[in-house]
């Protein structure tokens, strides 16, 4: 019982590894899927880690789906005018950055609610992105090296399973072992404690929208390369699901906080679940209603849990 | 108070325990039908408990209430409400958008119309309570958009919209402008002559003495005298508050004197603390001094500026005018005080101090994170330092915890406070900001942080003490400043420290044998 209290969300994900495991022993329960989940909660997990980074500060990005979007329709527009890879890769990255620090100074300077500020920021940057791409699909001119980004494995392991690694790797020393990252969790937990022992609280919470921001881009870069394509609102499913991973996150420790590999298990959860019942033939609808109610029994247990402790 | 007045509610031997404190101990208090009654006492006396149980926020552990003669309880504030008992609290209870009609209907049964309330019958009754004590009073303004005084009469107003036998007042005039102030006045004269008899609590002597017919003074949550005002005087009345002078006693610290202020080690003649800025209500200038080796308390009663005068010290709150340490000036924020060697303690620790997310030893090391570098240029802290500074300062201030991983809201309050001090041990501090050390803090862990306190102090730091215990006061300063509505009222050195002289100057009476010390 206290095993299922403490660590009560890494057990659910065994225990629906094991159900989908002896339901369908052979399709899903093999090697190559389970590599394959890795992939495909790969995007999701970095749109996500960017998200954990603000919802330590206690705040929220509602603008991550729309800057996925801008960043696959940005990076296509460019190549299609005949920009290399070496600068429109950066490029998109750091027109990211702006939007993040945008957000941030929105939030830390002139004390607007995140919820708010992010959710018309998102606004402005879809309408951006519409705009560039004249609401179509944008799928001319990407070059092979940047589909490579995205696409393949090495050694076995797919392409966006190791971006995943680097990418879950460095901020989980971010968060977990720099100055940087306990500064972030002491803001989120008691701002005005912060800025009373001297803490850059603004420029710190700027810094982490902004690589909210960046993450999200990524995430949209590495999606337009495996897709080959980029949609308006290629993005669109990544807001809901990123905080979903990184609610289910914060029930996975004792201490309640967001956290990097609580995210990471969070995210795995979601894609184990959604890949799991595709292999099932649960058709797509139902997958979205169970994955709502894997999510609130998730949150309820971790609540009981609590009041026992 | 003369026997023919018959107390329409009396309350005799109330005890109120918060834990280890006995807040009350026996209070009692007699209320005449419709009289102006002043409630009397320092911070901590027990007031607030008093008007607590008054108003059923607080059940007494002990004691009986009269009303009309027979017994009552007040189980709760809608039992207090309908007994006639009104409170207008220190704070403003008022909805800030919501105007003086909406405000006043709050909590009522609306008048109504059909299934709508009556918008035009509810502004009907307002209009002509208002016209009543305040005709002046814009009705249909936001609340947020009202003058302190007229905000101040909106809460009347809410209390007036039933008959009302007691309108309890605490504090109203604190944040009043003179005029607003006498308008007051007035309104209370009012009241009293309707038959509502008024509780006010105030500060300021000279309007209680010129308000109230009736007081009652409380002291260490006793009642230790009531009468008529016109029996006495504010000499008379202080007296009662600070129960006579004592002369200071040493603190169980086994009577050591202090030492006389550490000679600056760089010899130079600047005092370790200079301060020369913009305070006040009227933004008239406060200039400070504190010298390497002392504690200063700092002493004065609610709103006299205490905190606020911390805070500008330490840069949390934007200041005007020169503040130096040892002779040059600070500049930039708290970052840089935190660099120079200033250390503050808040008053509030939850509030502004902890953060639950870092553990113990994470918070501890919270203000000067790049002292424990893994290596000195990358900015990742090493874990193995963070433990050793944090096991050095639990060990040297007994910082009691289960695990040093854990939250610090796993501690007990003393064992806070005692984590909010420790942050600034690892360094050689300079100036130290201190509010209020030790509210909340059992005896045994108080006498450790005072203990710390004199340590830092003879380890040559200036100590700054912001406390309302009058007794922590006298035990640790070496010298102690007294505040009165933004400006310093007395500075009394070690020898002219007496209970008497500081509860008279925090009451804004000049200290007339004790010459202020040139700054």
């Amino acid at each position: 019982m206290i095993l299922l209290r403490r660590y009560g969300t890494l057990v659910a994900l065994v225990v629906i590894v094991a159900i989908f495991a002896i339901a369908s022993p052979g399709a899903f329960g093999s090697v190559a899927n389970l590599v394959n989940i890795t992939q495909q909660m790969s995007l999701l997990a970095i749109v996500a880690i960017g998200a954990t980074l603000v919802m330590v500060l206690g705040e929220f990005d509602l603008s991550v789906s729309a800057v996925v979007s801008w960043a696959g329709i940005a990076s296509v527009a460019l190549f299609g005018a005949g920009w290399p890879l070496a600068l429109v890769f950066p490029l998109v990255l750091l027109s990211a950055l702006v939007m993040g620090v945008v957000s941030g100074v929105l939030v830390a300077r002139f004390a607007l609610p995140s919820f708010i500020a992010t959710l018309a920021l998102g606004t402005v940057i879809g309408g951006l992105t519409f705009w560039v791409s004249n609401g179509a699909t944008l799928f001319s001119g990407i070059p092979p090296v940047f589909r490579a980004l995205g696409r393949g494995a090495i050694l076995g392991v797919p392409v966006p399973t190791l971006w995943l690694a680097g990418v879950a790797l460095v901020f989980w020393l971010v968060l977990d072992q720099t100055e940087f990252g306990r500064r972030l969790y002491a803001i989120g937990g008691n701002r005005e404690a912060a800025r009373l022992v001297g803490l850059p609280v603004r420029r710190d919470m700027v810094v982490a929208f902004a690589l909210c921001a960046l993450l999200a881009a990524l995430a949209g870069l590495l999606l337009t390369a495996r897709l080959g394509s980029a949609h308006p609102t290629g993005g669109g499913g990544y807001l809901l699901q990123a905080y979903a991973a990184v609610f289910l996150g914060m029930t996975a420790f004792r201490e309640g906080e967001p956290s990097i590999p609580g995210t990471l298990l969070g995210a795995a959860i979601i894609a184990v679940i959604s890949n799991g019942l595709t292999i099932l033939g649960v058709p797509s609808f139902l997958q979205d209603v169970m994955t709502g109610a894997i999510i609130i029994a998730a949150v309820l247990i971790r609540h009981f849990g609590r009041e026992g402790d | 108070m003369n026997p023919e007045d018959a107390p329409f509610l009396a309350l005799t031997g109330v005890t109120k325990r918060f834990g280890a404190t006995l807040a009350l101990d026996g209070a009692a208090l007699r209320i005449a039908a419709g009289s102006v009654h002043a409630l009397l006492g320092e911070n901590g006396a027990g007031k607030s408990t008093l008007i607590k149980i008054l108003s059923g926020v607080h059940a007494p552990e002990a004691g009986m209430i009269r009303l009309d003669g027979r017994e009552a309880a007040i189980a709760s504030p809608r039992a207090a409400e309908a007994m006639g008992l009104r409170f207008i609290h220190q704070e403003l209870n008022l909805v800030p958008h919501f105007d003086a009609v909406a405000n006043g209907w709050i909590g009522r049964r609306h008048p109504r119309r059909g299934p709508f309330i009556d918008q035009r019958a509810m502004r009907a009754r307002v209009a002509e309570v208002a016209a009543r004590i305040a005709p002046d009073l814009p009705l249909d303004r936001p609340a947020k958009r009202l003058t302190p005084g007229q905000r101040q009469m909106a809460e009347i107003v809410r209390a007036l919209m039933e008959p009302a036998r007691l309108v309890v007042m605490d504090e109203p005039t604190s944040s009043l402008s003179e005029g607003e102030a006498e308008r007051l006045h007035a309104v209370v004269r009012q009241l009293a002559a309707e038959g509502t008899a008024v509780l006010f609590i105030s500060h300021r002597l000279d309007e209680v003495t010129a308000l109230c017919a009736d007081y009652t003074v409380l002291r260490n949550g006793r009642t230790v005298g009531s009468g008529r005002i016109a029996d006495t005087n504010r000499d008379g009345l202080v007296a009662l508050m600070s129960g006579g002078s004592d002369r200071r006693q040493d603190s169980a610290s086994g009577g050591a004197k202090y030492a006389a202020p550490v000679a600056v080690a760089d010899g130079s003649a600047a005092p370790r603390l200079s301060a020369e800025i913009a305070f006040g209500p009227a933004g008239e200038g406060i200039a400070f001094e504190a010298a390497a080796g002392e504690i200063v308390g700092l002493y004065g009663l609610v709103g006299s500026g205490r905190s606020s005068l911390l805070k500008l010290i330490w840069g949390a709150k934007p200041a005007r005018g020169r503040i130096s340490v040892d002779g040059a000036p600070l500049k930039g924020g708290i970052a840089s005080r935190v660099a120079r060697g200033l250390a503050y303690v808040p008053e509030d620790r939850r509030r502004e101090a902890l953060a639950a997310p870092l553990s113990i030893e994470a918070s501890l090391a919270l203000p000067h994170l790049s002292d424990f570098r893994a290596a000195r240029s990358l900015p990742v802290s090493s874990r193995p330092a963070i433990r050793r500074f944090a096991q050095d300062v639990a060990r040297r201030l007994r910082l009691a915890a289960a695990s040093l991983q854990a939250s610090p809201m796993t501690l007990s309050g003393g064992n806070q406070q005692k984590l909010v001090f420790g942050r600034w041990l690892g360094r050689r501090t300079r100036v130290m900001l201190v509010d209020e050390p030790t509210r909340g803090v059992d005896v045994g862990a108080k006498a450790e942080i005072h203990a710390e306190l004199r340590r830092i102090a003879a380890d040559g730091a200036a100590v700054i003490v912001a406390t309302s215990d009058i007794e922590e006061l006298i035990a640790l300063s070496t010298r102690v400043v007294v505040l009165c509505a933004g400006r310093i009222t007395a500075d009394l050195a070690a020898d002219a420290i007496d209970r008497g002289r500081i509860v008279a100057a925090a009451f804004g009476h000049a200290v007339t044998d004790v010459p202020p010390k040139a700054a």
